[in-house]
């Protein structure tokens, strides 16, 4: 990791079209501005983690949809009965 | 790998959080599973999610997208996107991400996952029978 001591108003810059800017150093935390492009995503670490771990959950297999169906159709419950159709 | 496309293709540019390798996804819908659309990644190793159109889950469902989003989908405001939240079929109960909804411009055929700072919704919002 490359780290760099920074000052109130000073800035870094990454590649030649993002700065990260210090805008307010407080008791609690740092108060950072962010010029990117707009087709650049920027996140919160913890948010992407949390959506991350979401999708990980969420990825299914794809060979066993009918089951997983009927299980949704029977309200999400495991073991029971889907109703079908 | 390789920039696969074709008719049906949707392209994540950045990914999905946990799947960053995988770009191209196709929906496939069917009777046999309505109302869930299947987000299938189209290459071998790719996930596939059971989704949902969050307003199914919630019918005041909202979501802001920024200028940024809009740039990424290439849309325009005001344009059709089609919205869909992930399940967690392996979730007990059922639960859908309305936290970080999938968005698609049909028109360009890019989606994006939405990540906002702030939401009123859960990654895990229990779902009931539809």
């Amino acid at each position: 990791m490359l780290v760099i001591t920074r000052k109130l108003d000073e800035a870094i810059v990454i590649g030649d079209s993002i700065e990260v800017r210090v805008l307010r150093v407080g008791r609690d935390g740092v108060r950072l501005g962010i010029t990117a492009p707009a087709r650049v995503p920027v996140y919160r670490r913890e948010i992407y983690d949390q959506i991350r771990a979401a999708n990980v959950s969420a990825a299914a297999d794809a060979t066993a949809l009918d089951a997983l169906v009927a299980r949704l159709r029977a309200g999400g419950q495991p073991g029971e009965p889907g109703t079908g159709d | 790998m390789p920039h696969r496309t074709g008719p049906g293709v949707i392209t994540f540019g950045d990914g999905l959080p946990g799947f960053e390798a995988f770009h191209q996804f196709v929906l496939v819908r069917s009777p046999s599973i309505d109302p869930f659309t299947l987000v299938k990644g189209i290459d071998p190793d790719a996930p596939s999610f059971l989704a949902l159109d969050p307003l199914q889950v919630d019918e005041h469902y909202s979501a802001p997208l920024t200028a940024p989003d809009l740039a990424r989908l290439g849309a325009e405001a005001g344009r059709p996107l089609l919205w869909l939240a992930l399940l967690s079929a392996s979730a007990d109960p059922v639960t859908v991400n309305l936290r970080a909804p999938i968005v698609i411009n049909p028109e360009t055929m890019q989606g994006i996952q939405l990540l906002s700072a702030e939401s009123a919704y859960p990654v895990d919002y229990p779902l009931r029978p539809v």
